[in-house]
Formats: C-alpha cells, structure tokens, sequence
C-alpha cells in the first residue's frame, strides 16, 4: 500500500507543492526546477522498486488555478508475479483553470505471470492543459520471451468540467491480456512488441496540430497513428499511439512530440531530465 | 415463427441504407500497406476485427443498453471511447440513418427518447446504441441481437473486402462462412466482459483506422 497527495499552487511566477503527503510505498525527491519557466518537476519514487500481488498505490495530484507540474517516475514500474492477484494503480488528478500538467512516467515492464491494473481519471477545466505519455514494453521473462505477463489494463478518463456541469472527452481504455491469444500478431500488436500513447488535451489542439505532430514521428522506426478526440465544452484533445521495436524508439518519439508543445506553447527547451 | 424474425431480417439486410458500403473500418489501411491482399490476410483481420472492435465497442454497449445502463451516458462513453475519429463518425453517421429508418418502421418509445437526445445534443447517436433500443423495442433477446449485428457487420466489411481488395465472390462468402465461429467466439466473450472493459480495443486496429485518416488514395470514408 502506498499513497501520494501533491497539491501544487503558484506563487509569482513558480509553482510549488503546497501540500504534501506520502506513506508506505511511495514518495516523491524533493523539487526540481528545470528552467526559469517556474515549473516545478516532482519525480516519484518507489523505494520498494517494484509492485507485488495486492499491492494498491493511490495518487491524489491537484494542479491549482495558473500552477505547472512536470510529474515523472526515477525509474521504470515494474511488476512483479502477482499470483491470484493483481497489483493497482489509481490516480486521481485534478487541473484548475490554466493549471498545467505533464505526466511523464517511466515505462512499465509487467513480468512474467503479472498482472497490473493502473486508473488515471483526470478532471480538468476548458482553460488547462494536460499532456501525457506511456510507454508498455513487452515485461519480462526468465527465458527473455515476451508476453508472459497475465494481464496489464490502463485505463485513463479525462473530464472536462465546467460550472455547467463536466463531460467526458477521452476515455483512453488498453487491455492486453497474453494468456487469450496472439497478442503480437495482426490486428493486436501488428507485429511490434512496444507501445506508446500521448494524449494532449488543451484548447490550442486542433487537426493542423495533429497533422503536424504526425509528421514528425514519421522519422521514427514506429508505426503510428493520430486522432482528435470528440470536443467538449469547446475543448478537444488528441490521441497518439505508436508501436515499435524499443523503448527508446519510443520515448524519442514521444519527447519529439512533447518538445514541440513546450517550446511552441511555453518557450521552454527540450525537456532533459538527466539534469538532476 | 418468433414475432420479431422478419423485422431482424430487415434491419440487418446489407441493403438497409446505413451507407455501412463506405466504411472499411480500418481494413483499407491494411490493404493499401499490403499486409491485406488475399481471402487469407482479410480472414485474419476479421477475426481481429470481430475480438476488438466489435467485442469490446459495439457488443458491450449493446448488452450494457439491454442491461438498463442509461442511454445518454452509454452514448457519452462510445463517444469518448472511438478515439479513431472516422470510426467515431462513421458510427454515428450510420447510427443516425439507423435512427430515422427505425421511426420509419419500427418507432417505439424508446427509439424517440434516443431521437430526442440527439435532436438536444445531448447524445450523439451511435449505430450499435441506436441497433439495440430497435432490436429491444421489436422484443429480440440479447443473444440473438448479438448474434444478428455482429454478422450484419460482418457481411457488409466482406462485401466491402469483395469490391475493394478485390476477392472472388465465393471467397467473400468463404470468409462468412469462417466468421460464423468468431462471432459465436465474440457472443461468448461479451457476455463476461465488465463495464470497464468498454472502448478497450488493440492498438494496433485503432493504429490503422488513425492512420486511415492520412492515406492518400482511398476507397472508404473510414
């Protein structure tokens, strides 16, 4: 069991956690500030370094009103076997009105005989902007085959709320489970063995963004595909998905993406998270 | 004769003009990366189709509708769930031709509460939603409204496959023939699935109907 609760406000210029709560397996490093944009990076950790059957881990994240957040993971999510049992991940975040976020966690490597069930469900205002990525890789194995987990189920809400009520805009729902079948194969993974999402939602997304963003991952070893989301409350957002071969194909790919919006959206460079 | 057999034949004919002809659903991107090109190759992706798709969308929203879920709301969950915009669009483009042939011929209650909350924009009306308060209204139990949509769907994506890829004609019906088990298959599955497994379909078809959008020279709207 593990909870984090982060509420992050803006003061002048920088954001900053204004409440802070962590117990069992989870914690966060203290705060980093990448550039003079006065985001503030909190980079999660889990000392324990894998989840385990039954485990829970709970996040409560809340972006106030103008506050950014670049929300990261040290180092990979792994699972470990979870016999008769499955490992758990519910977060819930919260974004005011011009509040940022970036959600960008590691990969996850589900192994042999894991399964893993992990719940965003986002709730954002028409003026915030949320952007987000994943990567699954193919877990791990003794005998280095790939798809031996059981099951990974990721399953990302995102609302938008107004003061006339809220509505879902994306319901961004993945359900891998190897046991049933070919999972590789046609139709499934095409053949690929990793993949990756990005979803962005904001009020600048538009199809000349979409087009733009597809472009750009043409120069990858991937095969991906981009869609807009169905608009709500005058907001839309999009999907990004992406098989390949490798987690750095896809992370590059990714951070390709998400280096457009940053410099283009907030004047800020590449992100580089090495630094710290 | 069941009261409702010739009524199910109706809506399900690939003649009933939904414009379902112009939508591969993702097949076409397939076909134009060559990795469809044969009876063989669409059988494969069918197969696929009908365990994603038709499974996970369209069959759980059917069944989530006879089991009382509240339309608006199943209607919002398709709607943020068909991340695909043509695919999105082309159910609700076929839900709507579904939604005025059904007040033609088939009206109900139900049918125009559904009408209703689209005229409001309230919903956005979505083929298999629209498919299901029909086939419920006519008194069609879930097993057999299961069974008659998903081959309907079926038949018109082989029809389409027949023109497009071309196939022979007894290829096409070959590959009917072999859907029968996929769709028994699929019947099976919806009827374990929770609520939360709605919208869970592979990337890799969701890939192809995003990439369908950026194809160059194209037969179908989706």
């Amino acid at each position: 069991m593990g909870e984090l609760e982060l509420r992050v406000a803006v003061r002048g210029q920088r954001s900053f956690a204004e409440h802070q709560y962590h117990r069992g397996a989870l914690r966060v490093l203290r705060p980093h500030y990448l550039d003079d944009s006065g985001q503030v990076c909190y980079v999660v950790v889990n000392p324990g370094g894998a989840y385990l059957g039954a485990d829970l881990v709970l996040l409560d994240i809340e972006v106030q009103e103008s506050a950014s957040l670049l929300l990261t993971t040290q180092s990979a999510t792994k699972v470990y076997r979870t016999p008769g049992s499955f490992a758990e991940q519910r977060m819930a975040v919260r974004l005011g009105e011009g509040a940022r976020l970036e959600l960008m966690p590691d990969q996850l490597i589900a192994y042999r005989e894991a399964s893993y069930r992990q719940r965003t469900s986002v709730t954002l205002r028409p003026s915030s902007s949320l952007v987000m990525t994943e990567v699954v890789t193919p877990g791990w194995s003794p005998d280095g085959a790939a798809f031996r987990y059981e099951e990974v189920r990721l399953r990302n809400d995102i609302r938008v709320e107004t003061d006339g009520g809220s509505q879902l805009l994306a319901l961004d729902n993945l359900l891998i489970r190897p046991p049933l079948g070919d999972v590789g194969g046609l139709g499934f993974m095409d053949g690929y063995s990793h993949l990756g999402s990005l979803v962005v939602v904001d009020a600048r997304v538009d199809q000349e963004l979409a087009d733009e963003l597809h472009g750009l991952t043409a120069g990858f070893d991937a095969l991906t595909g981009i869609s807009l989301t169905r608009p709500a409350a005058g907001v839309a957002g999009l999907v990004l998905r992406s098989l390949s071969h490798s987690t750095d194909e896809l992370n590059r790919l990714l951070r390709s993406c998400t280096d457009l919006l940053r410099g283009r959206w907030y004047g800020q460079g590449p992100l580089d998270l090495r630094k710290h | 004769m069941s009261s409702f057999q010739l009524a199910l034949q109706q809506l399900t004919d690939s003649a009933l003009p939904t414009g379902a002809f112009a939508h591969s659903l993702g097949f076409e991107t397939y076909v134009d990366a060559g990795v469809v090109a044969d009876e063989a190759g669409f059988g494969l992706w069918l197969s696929a189709f009908v365990a994603q798709s038709l499974t996970y969308s369209d069959g759980l929203a059917v069944r989530l509708l006879y089991e009382g879920v509240e339309l608006g709301e199943l209607d919002g969950l398709l709607s943020a769930s068909l991340l695909p915009r043509q695919v999105r669009e082309a159910s609700v483009k076929m839900g709507g031709r579904l939604l005025e042939i059904g007040a033609e011929v088939f009206p109900s209650p139900a049918l125009d509460l559904y009408r209703g909350l689209v005229a409001a924009g309230r919903a956005a009306g979505h083929q298999p939603l629209a498919f299901a308060v029909v086939a419920r209204s006519l008194g069609v139990p879930l097993q057999e409204a299961l069974a008659a949509y998903l081959f309907a769907t079926v038949t018109s994506l082989t029809q389409n496959a027949v023109r497009a890829i071309p196939l022979g004609q007894n290829a096409g019906q070959r590959v009917l023939r072999a859907a029968h088990d996929d769709v028994a298959a699929a019947i099976d599955t919806i009827g374990r699935l929770t609520p939360d497994d709605l919208g869970a379909v592979s990337p890799g078809l969701e890939i192809s109907q995003m990439r369908h959008e950026r194809q160059r020279a194209r037969m179908f709207m989706s």
